[in-house]
């Protein structure tokens, strides 16, 4: 076998050949994934390292409630952060309260109610700015629709300006309700 | 800091009127008459009161957000004993000496049984608040109200001008100039102006593993 000894010229210009490949190399994928990102959107690169996403997935979301604890936040445009994730919820296991559910669909289950809720979902009103809405409608009914909207907890009065505002639960009720009648006629209409 | 003395007049009093001890757009504190009376004073000067009649406390702790209105009014019988702390000039003026009927009529034996339950409340509310001097009340026209409640603690009203501050079993609310934070069992808002508002909630869903 023929050794061939080379001399350290050579060896430093080998080991600066190397380095420009290396160079070629990281300058060829930094391309391709800029090529990658543009064709497919945000290209994240996990590595070889991550086997299973769900996995992955799973802890991050663990993560977050672990800081969240018992909380959601919801801001001004209504953003939440619910914890358990979307595939774990089943409705089954939720435990409604059917006496109460019923009592919110009793209270949402007549027009002129629904009316009333309408014009509070604008801001807070006094009666006789409802009134003057709501013209159909007698001060004295009115005034009994309100007391039902009020018990099942989708009015709330203020006891010193005396103004109606609609609640949290009575604006989901409402849009819950417009939502599925519009659903609805869809149906019919196909 | 030293502790201040307070001390309890020896005369007990009566409202000769109704009286309207608190009002602003956020809630009213009003007490009927013959209402029985009994001075605070703080360094021999009148500071406060404790009643004990019929009246009535309305506060609306609500908070107005994008989403929809949360929380309800406060709306109680004040029918026990409850202590008041700032503005006594006027409220003095609808005052004078209780008579044997009306401590009788509001279920005491004699004199003695109302200042012995005056005393208590005043000592559990200077020992539980550690007030010293009392900055806060009396000197801007603020007002601080306590109300012993069903757990044997103190509810307690502080309010100057459109700044408020109440404090109950279950909920806390603050406003000062539209801005509100109302803390209930379940969920704390904050509100600013505009209606614009962080509700944090505690959460109320669940995973089935």
């Amino acid at each position: 076998m023929v050794r061939i000894e080379l001399s350290e010229d050579l060896k430093e210009e080998m080991k600066k050949l190397r380095e420009e490949l290396a160079k070629l190399k990281d300058q060829l994928r930094d391309v391709t994934e800029r090529e990658q990102r543009r064709s497919r959107g945000i290209y994240i690169d996990v590595g070889n390292r991550v086997h299973d996403y769900e996995d992955v997935m799973e802890s991050v979301a663990e993560g977050i409630h672990g800081e969240l604890e018992k909380s959601i936040f919801i801001g001004p445009g209504g953003v939440r952060i619910i914890k358990g994730t979307v595939a774990h919820r089943e409705e089954e296991e939720v435990e409604v309260n059917f006496p109460k559910a019923a009592e919110v669909m009793s209270a949402l289950g007549q027009e002129h109610r629904l009316k009333i809720l309408k014009e509070l979902v604008g801001g807070g009103k006094y009666i006789n700015e409802l009134q003057e809405k709501l013209s159909e409608i007698t001060t004295s009914t009115l005034s009994s629709h309100l007391k039902v909207l009020e018990e099942a907890g989708l009015v709330v009065q203020e006891k010193m300006r005396g103004r109606y505002l609609i609640t949290i639960p009575g604006r989901t009720a409402y849009k819950m309700a417009t939502r599925i009648t519009r659903f609805l006629e869809r149906g019919n209409q196909e | 800091m030293k502790q201040e003395n307070y001390q309890l007049e020896t005369t007990t009093l009566k409202t000769t009127e109704p009286i309207t001890l608190w009002r602003t757009e956020k809630g009213t504190i009003e007490i009927g008459k013959n209402t029985l009376a009994i001075s605070i004073k703080l360094n021999d000067q009148r500071k406060g009161y404790i009643f004990h009649g019929h009246g009535k406390l309305l506060l609306d702790t609500i908070v107005e957000t994008q989403e929809g209105a949360v929380g309800k009014p406060v709306e109680s019988e004040l029918n026990e004993l409850f202590l008041m702390l700032g503005e006594t000039e006027e409220i003095q003026q609808h005052l004078s000496a209780a008579a044997k009927e009306d401590l009788t009529k509001m279920g005491y034996e004699s004199e003695q049984g109302f200042v012995d339950k005056a005393v208590t409340l005043v000592d559990q509310f200077f020992g539980k608040m550690r007030m010293h001097n009392h900055q806060c009340c009396g000197n801007n026209h603020g007002v601080l109200f306590a109300f012993p409640n069903e757990a044997g603690k103190l509810d307690v009203l502080i309010a100057n001008g459109s700044k408020l501050v109440y404090k109950a079993t279950n909920q806390v609310f603050v406003s000062n100039d539209g801005k509100v934070v109302l803390k209930t069992p379940t969920e704390v808002i904050v509100s600013g102006d505009n209606r614009k508002s962080l509700v944090i909630k505690k959460c109320m869903c669940y995973r089935n593993h």
